[in-house]
């Protein structure tokens, strides 16, 4: 899941300043999950924005709310066709595919972002959201033992641990946990300790060429006979 | 399921709106255990709230005569009450008495318009007969109760004693029938209906009620001496003095049983005991009773049975045989079976015998009657085999209790005036559905354990006097804390929009009661019959996809905050400061709104039911409206539930957070505890609060005036 943290206040107000009617979307999908972007959060972004307008008595603006159900999908911003009509701009609240998204689906509307997309995460606990994957698009979990040495290791080495590693920790940050002692802990549960010997070339760091697209589909022709 | 039909047709007169069909709650147990179908749950809460007046509407609505079942019902509302399962079930029926008694029911005035020409004749004034009437005339009928006593009442008056029984309470309950326009007509015996139809009345209520006492067919029994419970009671209960002699017995070990043993105690007999045939748990007297018997110095004798009376010198000489219990019968009750050669006597003055009664019907009623001499009805109808005469109460179904009773009542009104105005009889379904099923032990366990609380009640030295009313009623606070035991079974919360569920997982895990679970084909479901109401997955759902089941519990944080907020802009008061106060807790004891009072006009509370229930954006939103400070009174310790304060602070570090982003100090929230570190109290603790904000807000006005 794609985790996301709400922008300063400062900060969407100074994006927003511009426009007199704000639309905020919410996303109901990940950035509902995540805290970040449900339609609690958009409500409690539009109590705070009007709180804030209130307060320094020089409020001009109107907000309005919505969340669909995904952001990241143009058939989904359907539901917002008849809204943005009434509005100067969208303030939305899913992560950047979404505000990409709804900029794409209304090429005149300006669309600013309310949260900052972070990572790739899954929640540790309630209220606690922990980064999982780097999407480096090489997935070297089979070696790892699950346990993924790019995100999770501070440095991301690929032949750990490094000489910072203390008592299971990490030397960057004493609270958390050094990856690749955790690597090893479960190699030794899997009886796989031998993994830990083997050398891992270094990772292709060349840039990877962007934006990536992966075309699922097979080229069919269709209407012949195709032989 | 009976006589919802009569249910609605009895709100008109009251102003509480009917049930939206928005209400998704289930019915609970209690309610589905109450013959009259009380909103037993809702009028808890409403008593846990302190909001007393209503409690009483809510119980009015259901029940005609509310004071007489807060003294005498036996309840079977608390025998399936689910908080058991945890501690003890809700005080149900003594909460009833505090909203009667604090609610001024007293003062109730019932009023009934003549909208039809038929007359409707009652027969007997026990409580199916002031039911029926009560509910007939409601409908509009003109009704003669005819009762052959020279007060009307039938058990309620010659059969409960008056120490369970004020007789205020029941002559109360009359006089507002007679205002109502009932036609009472007393010290008349009916001895044929025909003779009723001649005189005009299109319809008949036979309620005679189950007056005659049962005998147990022994040797002696006709002796001097020997009386039967029901008779004995009613002479009593007349103004009769008997007199008993020292040494009482009362043969049996159902209610009449027991009142028979405590009045003889209070006519001043010596030795007073119960002979009953089988052991105590097989009693089917209640419980409390018991106990208040025991109190009062009443003997028990159990696995004992009388076989044979002598009258010797003036004494009664009793020979017994003792008994043991057997197998169990098709009820399940073991059968006692008499010991061979464990013979032996006892002496006595009197013996009553209390062994259970039988309708006695004039032959001229002409009324089919069947086993027990009880008189043979359609369940549902009510009709005898004679057309446009109905029949209800212990006359059909032999002994039973006031409420089985007054619901007979009421459901004979709706089937009469179905009969009068040639309808067929609706079967009015109930389209909620009944909670079932106890709860999950890992959801006990997270309930906290509060002790339920019973109504003072006089010593046992004091009542054994006279026939003074033994229990008292709650203070408020007793009442209150009382009331908060409820589960609230049945009205908790649930995902209304599952295509908004992200399925999260935010409601299991934040769960206090371990209550949602992910089912076999990854849905999220919360079990309604689990869910303990407290509103804590409802206030932290990302999506909002989760509501209470009640509507009102829905919208009561907004909704009061907005009311407080209008109320606030029209007075204007400088600095405002809105607080959040539980208000079962703090609020609902009456502890925080003495301080309130004397606070001025410038803190305005929003009662809420739970302060977990209150959310971020409700605190924005009261600074928005131009509070300078909100608080949040939380209930502390004497929460109901466990960990809200914990809540209470997610809520109020989100809010401070925002208010910090805007320009405002953290400080303007504060939660406020009945006791802080610091000892001191939550009416200090807000002095200190609103003076802080004072000087806040002294502090902007200054910042604004050096700017311009």
């Amino acid at each position: 899941m794609i985790v996301a943290e709400r922008k300063s206040l400062e900060e969407i107000r100074r994006t927003i300043a511009p426009y007199e009617r704000v639309l905020i979307v919410g996303c109901g999908t990940c950035a509902t999950v995540c805290g970040a972007g449900g339609e609690r959060e958009v409500a409690l972004l539009h109590a705070g924005l009007r709180a804030m307008e209130a307060r320094s008595g020089e409020g001009w603006h109107t907000f309005l709310e919505f969340t669909v159900k995904r952001q990241c999908d143009a058939e989904f911003l359907d539901a917002l066709v008849d809204r943005v009509r009434e509005v100067d701009a969208v303030l939305s609240l899913g992560c950047g595919i979404g505000v990409q998204a709804i900029a794409e689906r209304f090429p005149t509307l300006p669309v600013l972002p309310g949260v900052n997309t972070s990572f790739m995460g899954m929640a540790k606990e309630w209220g606690v959201w922990d980064e999982r994957c780097a999407a480096c698009g090489d997935c070297r979990l089979a070696e790892t033992a699950g346990i993924c040495p790019i995100t999770r290791c501070a440095k991301g080495i690929l032949n750990g641990p490094c000489a910072g590693t203390k008592n299971g920790k990490c030397e960057a940050n004493n609270e958390m946990d050094c990856a690749w002692v955790l690597i090893y802990q479960r190699l030794e549960k899997l009886h796989r300790l031998e993994d830990m010997r083997r050398y891992y070339p270094p990772r292709n760091f060349r840039v990877i060429p962007r934006p990536r697209r992966i075309v699922s589909k097979a080229e069919v022709a269709v209407g012949g006979n195709n032989g | 399921m009976q006589s919802f039909a009569i249910h609605n047709l009895e709100n008109h007169h009251l102003a509480r709106p009917k049930r939206a069909a928005e209400d998704h709650s289930l019915i609970p147990p209690c309610q589905a255990a109450c013959p009259l179908h009380m909103d037993i749950r809702e009028y808890v809460s409403l008593t846990a709230q302190g909001r007393v007046m209503e409690a009483l509407q809510v119980i009015r609505s259901g029940n005609p005569f509310p004071s007489i079942c807060a003294h005498v019902c036996a309840h079977p509302c608390e025998n399936a009450c689910r908080r058991a399962q945890v501690d003890k079930p809700v005080a149900i029926r003594a909460l009833k008495r505090f909203a009667v008694e604090f609610g001024g029911d007293r003062m109730v005035e019932c009023e009934a318009e003549t909208t039809h020409d038929e007359r409707v004749a009652v027969v007997g004034s026990g409580p199916a007969g002031l039911a029926c009437a009560y509910y007939l005339r409601k409908l509009g009928y003109l009704v003669t109760v005819f009762e052959a006593h020279s007060q009307l009442g039938g058990m309620l008056r010659v059969g409960i004693p008056k120490y369970r029984l004020p007789r205020e309470v029941l002559d109360t309950e009359v006089e507002r029938l007679a205002r109502m326009g009932v036609e009472i007509r007393t010290n008349a015996r009916v001895v044929s209906l025909d003779l009723l139809f001649d005189m005009g009345y299109k319809a008949v209520f036979l309620t005679v009620g189950a007056h005659q006492g049962l005998r147990m067919g022994i040797d002696g029994e006709e002796s001097p001496g020997v009386i039967d419970g029901a008779t004995f009671l009613r002479e009593v209960n007349l103004g009769l003095k008997p007199s008993l002699g020292e040494r009482v017995a009362v043969v049996g070990g159902g209610n009449v049983a027991i009142d028979a043993a405590r009045t003889a105690i209070r006519l001043g007999a010596r030795e007073v005991n119960i002979l009953y045939r089988r052991s105590r748990a097989e009693m089917p007297a209640d419980d409390v009773e018991v106990e208040q018997a025991l109190e009062e110095g009443v003997q028990f004798k159990f696995l004992v049975l009388p076989k044979k009376i002598r009258r010797q010198d003036g004494y009664l000489k009793v020979n017994c045989v003792r008994m043991e219990l057997g197998e169990p019968d098709a009820r399940g009750r073991r059968q006692p079976v008499a010991v061979e050669g464990s013979d032996f006597e006892m002496e006595f003055d009197t013996l009553v015998v209390a062994i259970g009664q039988a309708p006695q019907m004039p032959g001229g009623f002409g009324v089919r009657v069947g086993k027990g001499s009880t008189i043979v009805v359609d369940p549902v109808t009510l009709t005898t085999n004679r057309v446009g005469v109905f029949a209800g109460g212990d006359a059909v179904t032999g002994p039973a209790t006031v409420v089985q009773a007054l619901a007979a009542g009421r459901q004979a009104a709706g089937r009469i005036d179905d009969y009068l105005q040639h309808r067929y009889p609706k079967d009015a379904a109930e389209s909620r559905e009944t909670l079932v099923g106890d709860l999950r032990p890992e959801t006990i366990e997270m309930i906290r354990r509060i002790g339920r609380i019973e109504p003072p009640a006089l010593p046992p030295e004091a009542r054994t006097a006279d026939f003074t009313p033994i229990e008292m009623v709650y203070d408020w606070e007793a009442a209150v804390n009382e009331a908060r035991r409820c589960l609230r079974c049945g009205a908790g919360a649930e995902i209304l929009f599952q295509d908004k569920c992200a399925s999260c997982l935010t409601c299991l895990r934040v769960c206090p009661y371990h209550v949602p679970y992910v089912d076999a084909t990854g849905a999220v479901r919360i079990p309604a019959d689990q869910c303990q109401a407290c509103g804590v997955c409802v206030a932290e759902c990302p999506a909002r996809a989760i509501v209470l089941r009640r509507p009102y519990d829905r919208r009561q944080v907004a909704g009061e905050l907005e009311h407080v907020l209008r109320s606030a802009a029209q007075t204007k008061p400088r600095p405002l400061v809105v607080g959040f106060c539980c208000q079962y807790g703090l609020f609902g004891t009456g502890s925080l709104s003495d301080l309130w009072r004397e606070a001025g006009g410038s803190i305005w509370l929003v009662p809420v039911l739970c302060t977990a229930n209150v959310e971020a954006h409700h605190i924005l939103r009261a600074f928005e409206m131009g509070a300078e400070g909100v608080f949040i009174a939380s209930c502390g310790e004497q929460c109901a539930r466990e960990n809200t304060e914990f809540w209470v602070r997610q809520r109020v570090e989100k809010a401070r957070r925002v208010l910090s982003e805007i320009g405002l100090e953290p400080e303007r929230i504060e939660v406020l505890v009945p006791s802080d570190h610091n000892g001191s109290t939550a009416a200090e603790q807000l002095d200190a609060f609103a003076q802080r904000i004072g000087t806040l807000y002294l502090a902007s006005i200054l910042m604004q005036e050096v700017r311009s």
